[in-house]
């Protein structure tokens, strides 16, 4: 199935007033009833993105793919690094304020959102700030590097009534749409594991010529490696998968264990290059989880196990465990087991089967057309006009970040790590 | 198939008191174990018997057959975008491409299959097929008919055989390995089988590609029979076979109610228009691969020429069933029987 934009209206549209869209996933039905869009200058949504390092240029390049036909304005850019700040002056032909410090932006610009794509350890603070300040805020994942810095965003989002989106982009994926409408209707059975990975082979290092792992420049750039600033891998990379896992479960884990270590990019790094992590859900349900950065073999993967079949995410395959025999078969296994040998009209044309869904290995959406983050980037604009944005989509992101802080904790104590009550929301 | 202690015991009290003949057909009950595994590939199901195994052996072997044949349907597919096959399709209109040793060999072997059948053997016509999905005969006076008809032909690919790179004359040809794949995928589990010793297999690959490794469990040749689509469940011809395999193509699709409808899939390369005729050919050999190939073509060939290809093998048995007249008329290309 080919994903266009007119292809992914329909699907959405069909399944207005679903339990899937009004439970599993009410964000998407945004598309279908978009905030009216006034062309007047007064009707102007006014952004600013605060961090413009690689995923943030990537941000503002979709908003700015929205301008007309939103009729938004990027109308502040900030970013401390210097190269950064430019680059954004740059990025925004001069138009946009810009601003070394987010403090003086959201107090000198009339804003209406953020787009906020700082290090982790940076993303608390500023989110805070502007909800207070009576500014929606989508950030990127994950969402603070403390497990008090993501309960103060959440509640900073809860006093102050304002928006609060976190960057899990496959949220609004319409192969994840596709899949969970899938999962929902029970084309693979009862689900009883989930197993991710995410396995590449680089040495991670984003920004060279620092002067190597523990300078202070290298701290700033590469601040991945950084255990003030970042869980690794667990927070970078792991974060998404764990979001996944808790949407296709429609519940978050009861406890996580887990181990890491760094056993090859051993550079002067603080963070693992290779961990693994079981996270126990209700049901009895397990979801195993593994990350690599000196093997690609087995590259990425979300892998739905089912009882009738699995569900790939993340390559949208989809499998079945078991085909139908054909007619002959069983008379030839009941030959055998007699110990008779008769003829079996078993041979002749192909069988195909009846319709293209039953394969193995059939593509939920092989053309897939869609940019999943600017699809996101659309909806946050919608939702800044509405007012309001579903609550599902800030508990999504709320629990994906506590449980990759817990998954941290329980590879470095090595025990089983439930979540504390004060963070229960 | 786990017995417990209790059912052999049973087994051994019952054989002490039973006559040879049944001790036999409880010997296969209790002992013959009998592994059945399957999965998709390839647009079809691939349906594996091994028989006389232990489960946990069977299911190694069962598990390396699986991973060959998905390995080879990911190079030589033309539906999955990053096959050597569709790279090929891509680049070769414009550009020499180099291809691995085992595309090489493999496009060989299809080359010689072309010479062999006089061209019938052609893998480079889905052009034309979809040309004719839904269009009368008399389109064949059109300039897009005869555009295709000039341009496609497995003499317009050329291959170097020093560099080992493949081009295409025209921008039109396209390689499609449909009528290949499933019996090279035979072919290569045929070997695999042997190498696992694994005296006795049962392996149905959408049925029409079958390969019966070794001897049917009850001694004697495995028998293959050939289903009267208009009397389903009912054999017209029955192959025997041990260390070989059947291969069938047909140019209809079977519906839900019985009836044959043509698929128009089979061109004939020499009028570039789809064999009409309701037909099918099974061809048996040793070879799955080259029963695979020589059942494309003989859908196409007259019946002399078929006989002169089949006159060049040994042990190569044919038989095209004709379904035209509502019913099915056998032919077999058995020397006795059509002197």
């Amino acid at each position: 199935m080919y994903i266009d934009r007119k292809k992914f209206l329909e699907m959405t549209a069909a399944l207005a007033g679903s339990s899937l869209l009004t439970t599993t996933m009410p964000w998407f039905s945004v598309f279908n009833n978009p905030a009216p869009v006034g062309r007047s200058a007064s009707d102007r949504v006014r952004i600013g993105v605060i961090g413009v390092g690689s995923r943030g240029r990537a941000l503002l390049l979709n908003l700015k793919e929205l301008e007309k036909s939103l009729n938004l304005e990027i109308a502040a850019v900030c970013d401390t690094y210097e190269p950064h700040y430019e680059r954004a002056i740059e990025l925004t032909d001069g138009e946009a304020e810009a601003f070394f410090d987010y403090r003086e932006m959201i107090e000198n610009v009339d804003l209406d959102g953020v787009v906020i794509a700082t290090p982790l350890h940076e993303h608390a603070q500023p989110t805070i700030d502007c909800l207070h300040a009576g500014i929606d805020v989508f950030c990127e994942k994950a969402m603070a590097r403390t497990l008090d810095g993501v309960k103060g965003m959440y509640d900073a989002y809860k006093e102050s009534g304002k928006i609060l989106l976190i960057g899990h982009q496959r949220l609004f994926n319409p192969i994840y749409l596709e899949a969970m409408e899938r999962l929902e209707r029970g084309d693979i059975g009862p689900i009883t594991m989930l197993r991710a990975w995410w396995h590449r082979n680089t040495d991670w290092v984003f920004y060279r010529g620092t002067g190597g792992r523990g300078t202070e420049l290298d701290r700033q750039r590469n601040w991945r490696f950084y255990d003030e600033y970042s869980a690794g891998m667990i927070s970078e990379l792991g974060s998404h998968h764990f979001q996944v896992a808790n949407w296709v479960l429609g519940t978050q884990p009861l406890s996580v264990m887990g181990s890491g270590s760094i056993n090859h990019f051993d550079d002067g790094r603080e963070v693992y290059d290779n961990f693994a992590l079981v996270f126990k859900y209700p049901e009895k349900i397990h979801f195993t989880y593994d990350c690599i950065t000196s093997n690609k073999h087995n590259g990425m993967q979300v892998q739905v196990l089912g009882n009738d079949g699995t569900l790939e995410l993340e390559s949208n395959m989809q499998f079945e465990e078991f085909p139908a025999d054909p007619p002959a078969i069983q008379d030839l296994i009941e030959d055998i087991q007699d110990g008779e040998n008769d003829a079996i009209p078993i041979g002749g044309a192909t069988w195909i089967p009846d319709a293209p869904i039953r394969l193995g290995g059939d593509y939920i959406s092989p053309d897939y057309a869609m940019n999943d983050t600017l699809l996101y980037m659309e909806g946050f604009i919608n939702f800044i006009r509405k007012g309001s944005a579903p609550e599902k989509l800030t508990t999504e992101g709320y629990h994906a970040s506590i449980w990759t802080l817990l998954a941290e904790e329980a590879t470095k104590t090595g025990k089983e790590v439930t979540l504390p009550d004060k963070y229960r929301i | 198939m786990q017995k417990s202690k209790e059912d052999f015991t049973d087994f051994i009290s019952n054989r002490l008191i039973r006559t040879e003949k049944e001790d036999l057909k409880y010997y296969y009950q209790y002992m013959k174990n009998i592994y059945h595994n399957r999965f998709f590939a390839m647009g079809t199901r691939f349906h594996t018997l091994l028989p006389g195994m232990d489960d946990d052996t069977a299911e190694r072997v069962f598990y390396l057959m699986k991973d060959e044949v998905l390995r080879i349907e990911k190079k030589l597919s033309r539906f999955i975008p990053e096959s050597d096959i569709s790279r090929l399709n891509k680049s070769a209109k414009e550009k020499p491409v180099i291809v691995d040793d085992e595309l090489f060999d493999i496009l060989n072997a299809c080359r010689f299959c072309w010479d062999l059948t006089d061209g019938a053997f052609d893998l480079t016509l889905r052009p034309l097929m979809d040309f004719w999905k839904n269009q009368p005969q008399s389109n064949a006076e059109n300039d897009e008919f005869a555009q295709l008809k000039k341009n496609l032909g497995l003499q317009h690919v050329n291959v170097d055989d020093d560099k080992k790179s493949v081009q295409f004359s025209n921008n039109q040809i396209e390689i499609d390995l449909g009528g290949f794949g499933k019996g090279y995928a035979l072919e290569k589990i045929s070997n695999l089988l042997k190498d696992a010793s694994v005296e006795s297999a049962f392996i149905s690959f959408g049925e029409s590609s079958v390969l019966a490794a070794g001897n049917h469990p009850a001694g004697n040749s495995w028998k293959i029979g050939m289903n009267d689509y208009l009397n389903p469940g009912k054999s017209i011809h029955e192959f025997r076979v041990s260390g070989g395999s059947v291969s069938t193509s047909s140019n209809f699709f079977v519906t839900d109610n019985g009836t044959l409808k043509n698929h128009r899939h089979v061109i004939d390369p020499e009028s570039g228009k789809p064999i009409e005729q309701l037909r099918s050919v099974s061809v048996c050999s040793e070879s799955p691969v080259l029963a695979e190939m020589l059942s494309t073509a003989f859908l196409i060939l007259p019946d002399k020429k078929i006989e002169k290809v089949k006159e060049q093998y040994d042990n190569l048995e044919v038989i095209s069933v004709d379904y035209e007249s509502g019913e099915a008329t056998v032919k077999t290309f058995d020397e006795h029987q059509t002197a």
